[in-house]
Order: structure tokens, then sequence, then C-alpha cells
């Protein structure tokens, strides 16, 4: 696992454009920092930019202003190869819905982007199928991602994560829409991670995560830092 | 490790769109299949067309008869002849100092429209490069001689066709190719020899000898007027003394420009110069040929532009899931990489497919092919029509791919994810 020493957050800024022309702060001058393997929780109501929030920090949307930095590392100021390749190296996803290529089978998910970095690691096969096996998915390496259900897409998403091993993991409501099985199998392989030294940032309303003590919960509908 | 997963992912895209993937590769192979098929005919039609001609560089027929007629009714055998001449001409030509030699021929009836033509032994010794089979009792340099009457010396295809062996008899219909009132009678052929292809119109011929020709000639004449008194016997076959045009060696091709003006102006007869009228001929072919070309080619450009609008309309459909990929890591130049190998790889499938496809339904379907448009084809000639197509689908198929990949790499894929 590649490693950074925390995340810095500063006066980040973001804001959309309303239909009528007016504009829609989602947060402002948002400033704190998280060490290495601490657990960030994003709360707030549906709409209050949650996700937002997680994109921006991630590099996918830009902010309108501010930075994030991850180590020395501001990722604000990357150009966008330069984000690809961060990401592929230190963030790992799990998604609400669509966690999956679907022309990949479910092994090949889990490898691939390690594997268009070129970084796959030997006896990645191996390596992969023991990640499936964690969430209980090894029967199903060979499948298409049409054939599994929701729940099995997640699970999935979690295995990538687990092979991957990133330093920094975020899981955007991970667990919704999942049995309880399946929510309890995401949750643990989260905080196996985070055991290892995984920093994550995690949203969700899903009550099984209410027994995890976050070390700054941000709720971004009342914008206060906890 | 990396490029090898990208064409893995490929494949990965282009199997799983299998129906709009099939479409596209179908439509690209039809186009193809075509042109192989334009290529191969008339590479074929002109090489047949160029053999012809370069045997006898003069042609002299009945009074009247176009350039086109004379080559075509005797060389090719495909259309009637304009008329009869006499056999004195053929003795005048044979004696003139600037021929070394003279083939008269004349036809008479055909089989199952096939015509028979009436010739000497010199003409079957010319064109022929052996045969296949031939019967014991007559020897092979004097095959139509005294012995050979009603004899029938049959082209390689023609008996393959149907199935003629040395011994097996036929009767023949009055009345050339296309006549209305051709009718059978009581002639009876016996083949005597079957020629080796000479990949020439000779393979789909059947010859006899000459005298048999005004032999039934004048069989079926008397016949006819036995069975319709009152009819006038229209039909254009040579009687005693008479053939239908002589296929000239001359010495060389000054001579044959003068021979062609002297028999041209004489009233009686006229003449062509074989090369130039195949030469026109050719010319009237290539033209068909690129009208069916770019008939081709636009066909093949509006496939491609279904193909690419396929694409794009798919690129629509994957936006998230490439989306999804750049989340992940994956960059904006692996990804349009993906997009532009995928573009590529189906018109090269398509291409292959197509060219493949194509020469092999020709090579099946050779024998009909060669039948019915008497000609030699070769099914795995690669034509110049197929050369171009291939080039220009290449890089009708570059630009689109890169057209695609372009509209990829500026798409922001990111805004997709951040869009829930």
């Amino acid at each position: 696992m590649a490693s950074f020493k925390g995340i810095s957050i500063k006066n980040l800024t973001k804001s959309f454009k309303n239909a009528d022309g007016g504009k829609n702060t989602i947060f402002e001058n948002v400033t704190f920092e998280l060490n290495s393997g601490a657990i960030l929780r994003l709360s707030g109501a549906s709409g209050s930019g949650k996700t937002t929030f997680m994109n921006v920090m991630s590099g996918l949307i830009k902010p309108d202003s501010g930075s994030v930095f991850f180590g020395n590392t501001d990722i604000t100021s990357l150009s966008e190869g330069e984000k690809d390749r961060f990401r592929a190296e230190n963030i790992g996803y799990i998604f609400q819905t669509f966690n999956l290529l679907s022309p990949f089978s479910v092994i090949e998910n889990v490898y691939a982007p390690l594997a268009f970095a070129g970084k796959l690691p030997a006896n990645y096969k191996d390596k992969a199928l023991d990640s499936l096996d964690k969430v209980g998915m090894k029967d199903f390496a060979a499948k298409k991602p049409y054939h599994l259900s929701v729940g099995q897409k997640q699970r999935v998403a979690a295995a990538r994560v687990l092979f991957a091993d990133p330093p920094l993991v975020f899981a955007d409501e991970p667990t919704a829409s999942l049995d309880r099985n399946s929510s309890e199998l995401v949750k643990n392989t989260l905080l196996e991670l985070n055991k290892k030294g995984t920093t994550l940032v995690l949203t969700s309303h899903d009550t099984i995560f209410d027994d995890i003590k976050p070390d700054i919960d941000f709720n971004l509908e009342t914008g206060v830092l906890s | 490790m990396k490029y090898t997963f990208i064409l893995k992912a490929v494949f990965h895209s282009i199997s799983h769109r299998k129906l709009s993937v099939f479409t596209s590769i179908f439509a690209i192979s039809a186009a193809f299949a075509f042109l192989a098929a334009i290529g191969c005919v008339s590479f074929g039609l002109a090489a047949t067309a160029v053999n012809s001609s370069l045997a006898f560089p003069l042609i002299v027929g009945p009074a009247g008869a176009s350039d086109t007629t004379l080559v075509m009714s005797t060389l090719f055998n495909t259309d009637k002849p304009a008329g009869t001449l006499d056999y004195e001409v053929a003795e005048k030509l044979a004696g003139d100092e600037r021929v070394s030699a003279v083939f008269p021929i004349a036809r008479s009836d055909s089989y199952m429209g096939i015509p028979i033509t009436g010739v000497e032994s010199s003409y079957i010794n010319e064109i022929a490069r052996g045969f296949s089979e031939i019967d014991n009792d007559i020897e092979s340099h004097d095959i139509l001689g005294e012995n050979g009457k009603k004899c029938a010396v049959v082209g390689a295809k023609t008996a393959a066709r149907y199935e003629m062996k040395v011994g097996d008899t036929f009767f023949g219909s009055h009345g050339s190719v296309g006549d209305e009132d051709a009718h059978m009678h009581d002639f009876e052929y016996k083949v005597c020899a079957v020629m080796k292809a000479v990949n020439g119109p000779e393979d789909f011929a059947i010859f006899t000898n000459l005298r048999s020709v005004w032999e039934i000639h004048e069989h079926g004449h008397h016949h006819h007027h036995e069975e319709a008194e009152d009819k006038e016997h229209e039909h254009e076959h040579a009687s005693e003394g008479k053939i239908t045009a002589v296929l000239v060696k001359t010495k060389n091709p000054v001579f044959t420009a003068a021979l062609e003006r002297e028999y041209s102006e004489n009233g009686f007869t006229s003449a062509t110069d074989t090369g130039r009228t195949v030469r026109k001929l050719l010319t009237y072919m290539n033209k068909a040929e690129k009208a069916a070309g770019f008939f081709s080619y636009g066909t093949l450009f509006l496939v491609m532009v279904m193909v690419f609008v396929t694409i794009m309309t798919s690129i629509n459909e994957r936006k998230r899931e490439m989306a999804l990929m750049r989340t992940l890591g994956i960059g904006k130049l692996p990804i349009s990489l993906m997009i532009f190998l995928e573009l590529f790889f189906i018109s090269v499938f398509g291409i292959a497919l197509g060219t493949l496809g194509g020469h092999a339904v020709l090579a099946i379907f050779k024998p009909v092919i060669d039948f019915e448009l008497g000609i030699n084809l070769e099914p795995f000639f690669f034509t110049e029509i197929e050369f171009r197509g291939t080039v220009y689908t290449l890089i009708a198929g570059v630009v689109l791919s890169l057209a695609a990949m372009l509209k990829i790499y500026r798409m922001n894929l990111v805004e997709e994810i951040a869009k829930d």
C-alpha cells in the first residue's frame, strides 16, 4: 500500500449555478486535517452535497477555490493525467450504484484499475481470487456483471478495493439497497482496510455504520465539523 | 501488460456488443465481397479477351459485320455471325505472302446453347494444349480430317459441365444461340476428343469438321423444306463452300493493318484488327468496372458512416462506464485508444472477412461463373479495385476512429459520475 501523511483540506469552496442563473453554494471555506488511517464521515440529508464533497476531494470535479493536499500533493493542482495516475495508485471507490465495467468479468473488474495503470502485482489472479473470496464472490469470478445482483456488485467493488489496498477509500452509500448480509460484508471489508491503515471517507444513511465512531464528522447540511 | 490489457478490453467490448458489431462487420464484409466479385470477374474477362486477341491478329468476315460482331461471334462465341462468305476468301488469304496461317470457321448447330463451330484440323492444332481424352482411331494431328467427319472436339469446361466423354453422342439444335426457331434434328455428333483447358473461350466451345457443317446445312435445308416448303430458310449458316469468318495470323502488325484495310474496302468482306477491337472492348469494360467500383466505394463510405454512427451512439450509451473507468484511475488516453482500436478492428475484421469470404464464394461458384460468363475466373486473385477499397476503407476507418477518439478525449467524463 502506498501512503501519504494525512489529508489537508484548505478553504475548500464549491458552488453550482442554478437554473435561474443564481449561485447555489454547496460548501464554503471548509478547512480541516485528517490523519492517515482516520475515518471521515460525511453526513447530511440527501442533496446536501456529500457526494459533491467526495468528488472534489478525490479530484473528480474542481472546486471553485481551495486545495486538497494528500501529503504534499495538492490534487486540485494536478493535470488530468496526473489525477488519473494518482487515483489509480491511491484511491479506491465503492459507489452506491454502477460500480462495475460491464464488458469485463468479475475477476477482471477486480484487477482492471491496476492492469490499466500497468501496476499489476505478481500472482495477481490469485490475489484477486483471495479478495473475491473474502467477500464471498469467488465462485462468481468468471461471471459478467449483468449476471450479478446489486448486492453482489457492491461486494465485487469491495473486493476491488481489497485487491488494490489503497491508502484512501471513498465509500458513497456503499450499503444502500443491500440486504443485511451483504451490508455486513461490505462494512467488514471497509473496517478491515481501515485497521490496516487505510483512510476512509464514508457517506451512509445505513444504521449499520452507527457503531463506527468517525475521527471527523462533517455535516454538509449544517456545515458543522465535529 | 498495460497495452495487452487495453487490447483485451477492446475485444471484451467488441464481444459485449455482438449485435451492433456483427451488423457493422457484416456490412463492411458484404461491400468487400462485392468488390472481390467485381475485381475477379472483370479481371477474368479481360485476361480471356487479351489471350484470345493475341492468337489471331486479324478476323475477316462477311461484308457489313461490325468489328465487335466479328470478335464476339468468333473468339468469344457470344454473338451470332453477321452472314457468310466464300471459302475462297480463306484460300486467297492463305496464298497471301503477308499471312502465316488462316483458320476458316463456320458456325452451325448448337448443343445446350453452346455453338458448334466448324473448323479445320489446323485450328484445333493451333489452340489445343493437348487432349485429356482422345479417340484411339483418330490421330491427334488430324483430328478433324477425313476420318473425323461428324466428330466433335469438346472444350474442357463444356465436357466437365455436361459430363461428355469420348464415344458419347449428342444431337445438335439447328440454329444458333438465341435463335427462337432453333430446332433439334437427327444429325448426330460423336465426341472424339476432349481438349485440355486452355483458359480461354475455347474451353466452353464444341468444334466439328468444317465439312460436317456443310453437310448438316444441306441436310437441314432439305429437312426444313420437307416440313414447311413455303417458309424461307432464315438461318445464317454456312452452306457448301461457305464459311462465317476467317481467323488470320499475319507475319507482322503492319501487314495486319494493311490487310484489314484491303478486306474492309473490297465490298465483299469486312475485317478487323483483333487487338484494337479487344482493346476497345476492354476500355468499355474498364469503364463499367470503374462505375461499379465507384458504386462500391460509395457503398463502403456509407457503411463506414453507419459503423461510425453506431460507435458514436454506443459511446453515448457507455459514457457512464467510461466515467467509471476515469474514476478508477484509467486515463483519457487508454480509454480513447480503446475506442479507436474498437472501430479500427471492426474495419479490419470487415475487410478481412469480406475479402476472404468474397473470394471463397467465388471459388465455390467458379464452375458456374466460368460457364455462364465464358471466362476463366481466378477466384483468389486480389485485384486493384480491392486494393483501393482496402486502402480507402482503412483510411476512412482511421479518420473516423480518430474522430471518435477525439470526442472521447474531449469529453468531461468524470462529470458523469459527479451527476449522481
